[in-house]
């Protein structure tokens, strides 16, 4: 079962390479290729806000509906009955979600409030990183059979767009101010950001801890996204020499370190960064809702 | 753009040598810098779990936070690298 599994994603690793492959003989292999978001379907604009269908938005809907049925199927148990596998492995989730997210940060007060927002973070974005490595046949290329264009199996993650983590990025952004501001008011909150230290290291301490706040934004979305971004661009780079430099016997190179690659991705880059996220978001929420100083 | 990364950008221009050290040079050198980071918490990580090994549960929260934290250097290198790659 396991070797078979072995194989299987072996196959499946080459099957993006062999779709470039089938394309165009002219154009050249080129990674980057893959983050050129093209339009499906009309084009929706409302104002100045593209509202249009491509494929980081498909592949977010999926990732939704997947973690709402990561939540139905292993969270809503019937109470009464033995525990079986599935109630153990979404009790497993929640316990990850409280101990090593939840209570690493937010103080005790605020667990009530803000557990739901750092387990559905979790949850949501361990969800996207994982059905990034899954190959579906959600790209832009067609393969032509019989007239009828076919997407061809790709591996893609909407979280190595930046908009994506951007966009989440700036929900726990905000969310921190608002819950700061509520907590200890608007004026005790922002003298909450200033140390204590002399009155003479103010005017260079104050820029230095307003643009740390907004580096807070850039480092949380930049390590998602980055993260994702490199792993994607290994992969398909290894298996792309082997057809840029044309040569079959590359592939006795090339494959096992795409593998390897692979693996490591799938089995720690995934789950440490949707932990990190959600873990980060709740340190931030944490620390505006009780300051030190 | 990242097709002339595979054979020598210096055969075709000059320029394009150029940003292909910088591209280099951003991974290159955030990479080292992540190497040693990296290499620093496991290393205390196993010290700590060989003095006192009832703590490891709450170590390995610590330990992953700041592997996470200091692997992301490597990839602000990496993405300014790809800016000067892409834009300049």
């Amino acid at each position: 079962m396991r070797r078979a599994l072995a194989i299987v994603t072996l196959l499946a690793l080459t099957l993006p390479s062999f779709a470039l492959a089938s394309g165009d003989e002219e154009t050249k292999f080129d990674p980057s290729e893959e983050w050129n978001l093209h339009t499906w379907g009309p084009e929706l604009k409302i104002g100045p806000i593209d509202m249009s269908i491509n494929k980081a938005v498909a592949y977010l809907m999926l990732g939704t509906v997947c973690s709402i049925l990561i939540g139905i199927v292993l969270m809503r148990v019937k109470p009464g009955r033995g525990p079986n596998r599935r109630q153990a492995l979404g009790e497993t989730i929640y316990e990850v979600a409280q101990v090593q997210v939840a209570e690493q940060g937010l103080p005790t007060k605020a667990i009530g409030r803000w557990f739901p927002y750092v387990a559905t973070l979790m949850v949501f974005i361990w969800t996207i990183n994982i059905l990034g490595f899954i190959p579906l046949p959600l790209s832009d290329e067609r393969w032509h059979v019989g007239g009828i264009g076919i997407p061809t199996f790709a591996i893609f993650a909407a979280t190595s767009t930046l908009s994506v983590t951007l966009a989440l990025a700036l929900m726990t952004w905000v969310f921190t101010h608002i819950e700061g501001i509520r907590e200890n008011g608007t004026w005790a909150y922002f003298k909450s950001w200033i140390p204590d230290v002399p009155k003479a290291m103010l005017p260079l301490i104050i820029p230095l801890e307003i643009l740390g706040q907004f580096m807070r934004l850039i480092s949380l979305s930049i390590r998602l996204y980055a993260n994702m971004l490199a792993g994607h661009m290994l992969i398909l780079t290894f298996i792309g020499l082997i057809f840029v430099l044309e040569n079959v016997f590359l592939a006795v190179i090339a494959v096992p370190a795409a593998t390897a690659f692979y693996l490591f991705e799938v089995v720690i880059v995934v789950s440490i960064q949707a932990y990190i996220f959600a873990a980060l978001s709740a340190i931030y929420i944490g620390s505006a809702i009780e300051p030190e100083h | 753009m990242l097709s002339s990364f595979f054979f020598l950008a210096a055969a075709e221009d000059g320029a394009d040598a150029g940003k292909a050290i910088a591209l280099a040079l951003g991974i290159g050198l955030g990479s080292l810098g992540a190497g040693i980071g990296i290499g620093n918490i496991f290393g205390s990580m196993i010290q700590a779990v060989a003095r006192q090994p009832e703590l490891r549960g709450e170590l390995t929260g610590i330990q992953w936070l700041g592997f996470a934290l200091t692997e992301a250097v490597v990839f602000y290198g990496l993405i300014g690298g790809l800016l000067a790659y892409v834009l300049v």
